[in-house]
């Protein structure tokens, strides 16, 4: 230690364990993050199954399957494109992580995009009984979270083009793709049993 | 990214001089979180407006909405940012290169440090307590005019819908604000010091897990300036009563969400404290049952809190925005609720125990100067509750009208977890048995729990049958269950580790014989308060109902008596521990002769606890054992390393 005063700073913390302490902490949020789905998904199940919903969507409504799954497709390309600009940012290559963040935060915007525009002409509201309550509370709980991940994104963009991150400190890219690669997966879930079943 | 700065100790700076004039509006303090809440009153206020102007929604004014997002969500994030909780991120976020840490908001040297954002885990610890202990008074004078009101029938000081706010108040602020945040400062001070690490993982996120609470606490309180008066539907808040009763209700809502997400933060940083920052040597069979408890809970946290964070999230839709999640006429699952409440709140029961019984683990052991019986079955049957406590959860639900099938898997559950409780009970009998007993504060606290916590499981047994729940519920011998298990268990099991570790925070000693009054007047007003509300409770007198059968007049009269006294015994408390903080006798580093990490360090400890991390090479309570050591420091550390290599 090259400090004279040794009370000055803290001593190093022993690490006991291979994981990264901000990796680990994403990963225990992401599982929370999941049981918050979990209760979601929870009351989804209670209006449609337990209380044998008679018809479900309701006679008159239809969502937008194919559009939503366009729109799926966009969200998952963007897990691709934020796992390029990663392995970018560890070769030490600043131009496929720019590049790279850049796609996926346009592919996440256009995808909040599509589904503000879908809100407006699914044709029902979220007091339309217990569909309309279920399907914006999914749906919107997700959208949430794609603008969290999103807002992080723009965070870990802002600094890569203002030169920060290196090929051994990119933990500002690496959590918030965990988290993206989350979001992701959760809209395959959340599509399946919203707009697929 | 909070621990990274830890890897430059060379880079310290004093702390940056005051502001002055104009500046002092825009740096980080109450100034400016008043202006900022007004700011940010505006922009939530801006966003209902706008978003019910474009949707077309009528009136434009609506309180519910306002309510919930201007008063309740940005206003008090308007507060965080004020008092500079996000200026660290905000930084970042900007992209600006990290500011090398200076260690200028970590340590007190005033009393003025506790009062904004630090990231010391002990200042944080002691603002934690402090604060729990206000809203533990606050809700102490709540539960005293409940029982004014009912020392006689009929109605006296309050109409029938102020006591169902009374009573609902004190419950949440017993609950969210005072046992699971009590239990979570305790940790914050001392499971840092257990592991032998210089702070939580992620102090900034600590910090700001604090300055939540307050938040909540406030939000609790002041619901009873709302026209409508305060919450009146319980603790539990059972839709559709918390749907269609006064805009209190969205006070509660709201406050869960932040008591919420400051429980679910603290849990996090206490995982990753707990898996990446032990000392070398502290091997998970090696850390002390305090820390084993803390893990445990956290990961109930992390699992569970999100259930009630959702469960208050449709609440809220069901009333703010017209959604149909409970309401029954649309379609509406009504029994959801109490699904996706108790699949937190019972786990949440655990929540506010587990802790507990790792401080009277801790304390037991040392003050009968004996290893702690059977420690690793100790640990396991911690990690045996937590997994038993996610099944358990409709034994609250047996009256409700939920489906029969459910009712006998649950019961059988719920009397399984008594096996790995009484693994417990029976561990820290045998680990007295025989002991050199030393029947200071703390360890009276202990036994008084050992004691009160078998009554209230006994009868939690008893509820957990079914056709005795079915004759009992909504009875007061619910009520007495509940509090011998979170009066007689959680808070003597807190005031235990309050006692235990008041010299190792202040510094000082407290008083021993103010410290037994204390003991002995709760004790009693406890007992004479809670164990006739089994008798009444049995016979059937209802709970939560402002009026009551002239029959059960008596008791209810003996039982507000002695609830006064146990009230005034809160009174030796506050003067022993604030006479004692301000004048105590010095404490020395280990006044208790314990081995745990946080007794080898000076009292209160040293501002980044460890000069040099310390090697650990024994199990933690090893007491009466000749030569046994738990952990080596300073010059006995050198040696050590030299002596393995």
């Amino acid at each position: 230690m090259s400090t004279a005063d040794a009370h000055a700073g803290p001593p190093v913390a022993h690490q006991s364990s291979r994981v990264s302490a901000p990796v680990l902490g994403m990963f225990l949020f992401i599982g929370s993050e999941i049981m918050l789905f979990g209760a979601f998904f929870t009351v989804y199940f209670f209006a449609r199954v337990v209380n044998n919903a008679p018809a479900w969507p309701p006679e008159g409504l239809e969502l937008p399957v194919l559009v939503a799954g366009v729109n799926t497709a966009i969200l998952v390309t963007s897990s691709f494109t934020m796992h390029w600009a990663l392995q970018s940012v560890k070769r030490g290559s600043r131009a496929g992580l720019q590049a790279g963040l850049v796609l996926t935060l346009a592919m996440g915007l256009t995808f909040l995009l599509t589904q503000m525009i879908e809100y407006t002409r699914v044709g029902f509201a979220p007091r339309d009984g217990t569909f309309g309550s279920t399907f914006y509370g999914l749906t919107g709980l997700h959208g949430a979270h794609v603008f969290i991940g999103l807002t992080l994104l723009t965070f870990a963009t802002v600094r890569a083009f203002r030169g920060h991150f290196t090929a051994e400190h990119h933990h500002g890219v690496e959590i918030p793709g965990i988290y993206w690669h989350f979001v992701d997966v959760m809209w395959i879930v959340v599509y399946a049993s919203v707009y697929l079943l | 990214m909070s621990t990274t700065e830890h890897h430059h100790p060379e880079v310290h700076a004093a702390p940056r001089p005051p502001a002055t004039g104009l500046r002092r509006l825009l740096a980080p303090g109450f100034l400016r979180a008043i202006w900022m809440m007004a700011l940010f009153f505006g922009i939530g206020l801006a966003l209902v407006l706008g978003i019910r102007a474009i949707a077309g929604w009528h009136p434009l004014w609506h309180w519910p909405p306002v309510l919930a997002v201007a008063f309740l969500t940005t206003m008090p994030l308007g507060f965080l940012a004020g008092i500079g909780a996000f200026d660290y991120w905000t930084h970042y976020a900007l992209g600006r290169p990290t500011r090398p840490e200076d260690h200028s908001g970590h340590g007190a040297r005033s009393w003025r440090d506790y009062f904004r954002v630090n990231t010391d885990h002990k200042v944080i610890g002691v603002q934690y307590l402090v604060t729990t202990v206000f809203f533990f008074v606050a809700g102490g004078l709540l539960a005293m005019f409940v029982r004014a009101e009912l020392a006689r029938p009929g109605t006296q000081f309050f109409d029938p819908q102020t006591y169902n706010g009374l009573f609902s108040v004190h419950a949440s602020l017993m609950i969210f604000l005072f046992i699971i945040p009590a239990f979570a400062g305790l940790a914050n001070y001392v499971v840092p010091l257990m592991l032998g690490a210089p702070d939580m993982a992620f102090p900034r996120l600590n910090a700001l897990s604090y300055w939540l609470l307050p938040i909540a606490g406030i939000m609790m309180l002041s619901s009873f300036l709302i026209p409508g008066g305060a919450f009146a539907a319980g603790w539990t808040g059972y839709a559709p009563l918390s749907v269609v009763g006064s805009d209190g209700n969205i006070f509660f809502q709201m406050a869960v969400q932040w008591a919420g997400a400051s429980s679910i933060m603290t849990a996090l940083n206490f995982l990753v404290t707990i898996i990446t920052m032990r000392a070398p040597g502290m091997t998970f069979w090696r850390m002390p049952l305090l820390v084993w408890a803390n893990f445990t809970t956290s990961l109930l946290v992390v699992i569970a809190t999100p259930f009630i964070a959702a469960s208050q999230f449709f609440a809220l839709f069901d009333r703010v925005l017209g959604t149909d999640f409970f309401r029954p006429e649309s379609g509406g699952y009504v029994l959801g609720y109490q699904h996706i409440f108790w699949f937190y709140s019972h786990p949440a029961v655990y929540i506010m125990m587990l802790p507990g019984f790792g401080i009277v683990s801790e304390v037991i052991s040392v003050m009968s100067r004996k290893p702690i019986f059977g420690y690793r079955l100790m640990a396991l049957s911690l990690m045996a509750i937590l997994f038993l406590g996610f099944s358990v959860w409709a034994h609250h639900m047996f009256v409700s009208g939920m489906a029969p099938w459910l009712r006998v898997p649950m019961m059988i559950t719920t009397l399984l977890i008594a096996v790995p409780t009484g693994i417990k009970v029976f561990s820290w009998l045998a680990t007295i048995w025989e002991g050199k007993l030393n029947f200071s504060t703390p360890m009276l606290w202990a036994l008084g729990f050992l004691s009160m916590f078998v009554i209230g499981g006994l009868s939690g047994i008893y509820l957990g049958a079914v056709p005795i729940d079915i004759h009992t519920s909504d009875t007061y011998f619910v009520v007495a269950h509940i509090h011998y298990v979170l009066f007689g268990g959680s808070l003597f099991t807190i005031f235990a580790g309050i006692y235990y570790w008041f010299p190792k925070m202040t510094g000082r000693m407290y008083d021993e014989r103010l410290g037994k009054l204390h003991f002995w007047l709760t004790f009693v007003g406890f007992n004479a308060t809670f164990f006739p509300m089994h008798l009444i409770g049995v016979q059937g007198m209802p709970r939560r109902v402002v009026d009551y059968a002239p029959e059960f007049a008596n008791w209810n009269f003996f039982i507000s008596v002695a609830s006064f006294g146990l009230g005034a015994s809160t009174i030796v408390f506050l003067y022993n521990m604030i006479n004692s903080w301000a004048r105590g006798p010095r404490a020395t580093g280990n006044p208790w002769r314990a081995l745990t990490l946080e007794w080898q360090v000076s009292s209160p400890p040293p501002t980044f606890n460890f000069d040099e991390i310390p090697q650990v090479v024994g199990n933690p309570y090893e007491y009466g054992v000749p030569g046994a050591r738990h952990a080596v420091l300073g010059e006995e550390r050198v040696e050590e390393l030299e002596r393995v290599r």
